[in-house]
């Protein structure tokens, strides 16, 4: 396998929604702000992978097949990866097995969605239509009737893990207490759709309520519009790139996958509710590749659906015990970035968690959530000369899908 | 769901009019947008999973069991076992008790096809309970003491399934209600039928009267008789009553008192009303203290700290919500 380096990277605002564009342009927007940040012209690229989750969000089947032109991609190979919450980092992982099997040199690995065109003629807002849209990607035959929706299966999973391992997750001040760092951290991305927004912890448990008794409207993630774009390349072209632009690229140095059973149950192959395993083993996947363990890294940009799984979450990545991940605030190891220079990296045994705001305040276009996390993760790590990050994928019902890429910063 | 007609698939006041219509950019310039849908129909076979909603039609609760590992598939949804080489596996009819594996969530905002249905509990069920390994049955929680609220569906409750009196071929034919809540002649009953248990006149819960609780209320009613004031000088709060008509009867630990919503405007009454529409219970008479104050008496029953006997009383709610603020926004600040 040949070694894949991120040598560009572009995203384009992130807003609530786009009326001066559709998905074509936002794409686009990407793929430019990608090239510029790379030097380099489409010609260069080989091919294209797509991160578009949703077709019913882009009210078009094979939405992809419409970009193709527009991005500069005419006449060159192009797949599109659809996964669910994770369809960023599923995308990221065909792009680098793209680069690493020598199959191409450079590769344009984008994402993007454009949600809230969707309209409930009940409500006559957006949201209703939207969450059902999602609530679309559980089975016709015994979870959607039931009325599920993402939050629900999310919570449930937080609601186990809370019969488990009580006294963690089910602290509403700690959780509002991530709420406000994440915060901080969105208003420092230029990006960020909440970047001028400021929220404190007691209007966080003000909130009303999406599904008692652990989600407020405060702690819930965002529907974005918008497009994030990355360059990854083979070693020998990303030196050569990085030599163009000064920029050291960044290494893909492990990635893992796992995907859960769809049904939960006892035993067996069937999805535990209690826990994340998914997150768990994908981690565990990229670390044994990386030759790396949690301590050796300083920054996470994970995929924080919902407040309460960001905790669960970074307890599977191994950064904190399953059952202890309040010790995220409790110990401080959750950076406040406002406490950081921006070229100051935290000190050993904390960590920068979602500087991007995350997808609670910097953006959620599904389909490049997670490039908009390397983004910023790869942004993050040059100008504080972090060594090594992490990158969260998590998707499907109960989050029962999980990826993990641990990158490298190069010389 | 519950909105929708029956005999149709489409909800007819689920429509958009046809619409190309201006919307300004952020860049000061005009752009358009035009109403569509995205809609399509299906007659969709259950396939392999006809046989378990067969049985639910026949008041029958079925499983697939697997000879080699013992798994059992609830629902029965595969007749293959994926853990032992896709051996062959047998139906099984399922006991119409279980337990619940987790604690369930509990919906307060729904999407777009279950609006008006919140707030509602699902949840997985454990239904093989005597099988070495066994699939959850995704499930409908429902409880005949009023409201869903935090602290009923709990890790481990014992429950009962129970079949619609109409059953059609769909997972909505069956829900689950706490065993201790079924009168025991009718525990053991296969299929026990919705009509057998009452969900319409729950119990409320008894709360005592003392020496606290009377000093809060006295509190609570003259911010209520403050609230009332305000609400007939401000215009905001008389638009948000606006077609709103109820009489709502209280219970608390400092005693009875009543709300009457009516020609836009809200009244305190000293009483128990003789005729209400419902009657909602709290231990804490703060709650309506709060509420004038910027609180929320949807999140005191989201909470479970406010008793509401059914979802139509909770539909008040979040218009009594807006009172206090339309009411500030029209006579303080403005």
């Amino acid at each position: 396998m040949r070694r894949v380096g991120i040598v560009g990277a572009g995203i384009t605002d992130c807003r609530s929604r786009w009326v001066e564009a559709t998905f074509w342009d936002l794409f686009q927007q990407a793929t430019r702000r990608a090239c510029a940040d790379a030097q380099i012209t489409t010609s260069e690229i080989d091919s294209v992978v797509y991160g578009i989750y949703n077709d019913i969000f882009e009210h078009q089947a094979i939405p992809e097949s419409s970009l193709t032109g527009i991005i500069g991609m005419a006449n060159k190979p192009g797949v599109r990866v659809t996964t669910g919450g994770a369809t960023g980092f599923y995308a990221m992982r065909a792009a680098a097995a793209e680069v690493a099997s020598g199959q191409s040199d450079v590769v344009l690995c984008i994402g993007g969605e454009k949600a809230t065109d969707c309209y409930d003629p009940r409500s006559k807002t957006a949201t209703p239509m939207v969450v059902d849209t999602i609530a679309k990607s559980w089975d016709p035959f015994y979870e959607y009737p039931l009325g599920a929706t993402a939050s629900d299966s999310y919570m449930q999973v937080c609601l186990a893990y809370n019969d488990e391992y009580p006294g963690d997750i089910d602290d509403p001040l700690v959780r509002a207490k991530i709420i406000e760092i994440l915060n901080h951290a969105g208003n420092r991305n230029p990006h960020a759709q909440r970047r001028l927004e400021t929220v404190t912890a007691e209007q966080v448990m003000a909130s009303r309520w999406i599904i008692a008794p652990f989600l407020r409207l405060l702690e819930t993630c965002m529907y974005t519009e918008g497009a994030g774009a990355l360059i990854f390349a083979s070693e020998e072209r990303a030196k050569e790139i990085a030599a163009r632009t000064g920029v050291p690229p960044v290494w893909i140095k492990g990635i893992g996958a796992a995907n859960e059973s769809y049904q939960p149950g006892r035993g067996g192959n069937y999805k535990r509710l209690s826990r994340i395993d998914s997150d768990r083993i994908a981690a565990e996947r990229a670390y044994a590749v990386a030759g790396v363990k949690p301590a050796d890294i300083g920054i996470v940009e994970l995929h924080d659906a919902f407040v309460a799984q960001l905790m669960v979450t970074m307890g599977e990545l191994g950064f904190v015990p399953a059952g202890q991940t309040r010790r995220l605030i409790d110990d401080g190891l959750m950076v406040d970035p406002r406490s950081l220079r921006d070229d100051e990296r935290p000190e050993p045994g904390k960590l920068l968690i979602n500087p991007s705001g995350g997808l609670i305040f910097g953006g959620h276009f599904v389909g490049g959530s997670n490039m908009f996390s390397t983004w910023s993760c790869r942004r993050e790590m040059i100008a504080r000369q972090i060594p090594l990050g992490l990158i969260h994928g998590t998707g499907a019902i109960n989050a029962c899908y999980g990826g993990a890429v641990v990158l490298e910063l190069g010389e | 769901m519950t909105q929708h007609i029956e005999n149709t698939v489409f909800p007819p006041d689920y429509d958009l009019e046809q619409e190309y219509s201006e919307v300004p950019g952020r860049d000061g310039q005009t752009y358009l947008q035009f109403a569509s849908q995205m809609t399509t129909f299906y007659k969709q076979t259950y396939g392999e999973h006809s046989r378990f909603f067969l049985a639910l039609r026949e008041g029958r609760l079925i499983g697939a069991r697997c000879p080699v590992c013992g798994n059992v598939a609830v629902p029965a949804n595969t007749w293959h076992c994926p853990n032992c080489d896709f051996a062959e596996m047998h139906e099984v009819e399922l006991p119409q008790r279980g337990v619940l594996a987790q604690t369930a969530p509990i919906t307060i905002f729904p999407n777009s096809s279950f609006i008006g249905d919140a707030p509602f509990a699902r949840g997985y069920v454990d239904v093989a309970t005597d099988a070495p390994i066994a699939g959850f049955l995704p499930a409908r929680l429902r409880t005949t003491t009023g409201l869903v609220r935090p602290g009923i569906f709990v890790k481990g409750l014992e429950l009962k399934c129970v079949f619609e009196d109409v059953t059609v071929g769909r997972i909505r034919d069956i829900f689950w209600v706490p065993l201790r809540e079924v009168p025991e002649h009718l525990r053991d009953k296969q299929p026990l039928r919705a009509s057998e248990l009452d969900f319409a006149s729950p119990t409320p819960p008894a709360v005592a009267v003392t020496e606290a609780g009377r000093a809060s209320l006295d509190q609570a009613l003259s911010a209520l008789q403050r609230l009332a004031a305000d609400v007939g000088r401000s215009a905001r709060a008389q638009k948000d009553l606006l077609g709103q008509q109820s009489v709502v009867g209280v219970k608390t630990s400092g005693g009875d008192f009543g709300l009457r919503v009516v020609d836009s405007h809200i009244s305190v009454l000293a009483t128990l009303p003789a005729e209400v529409d419902f009657t909602i219970v709290t231990e804490d008479p703060g709650v309506f203290t709060r509420w004038v104050h910027d609180g929320s008496l949807t999140d005191a029953a989201v909470e479970g700290t406010l008793w509401l006997p059914h979802k139509e009383a909770f539909q008040l709610l979040p218009i009594l919500d807006r009172l206090p603020r339309s009411t500030r926004r029209d006579l303080r600040q403005d």
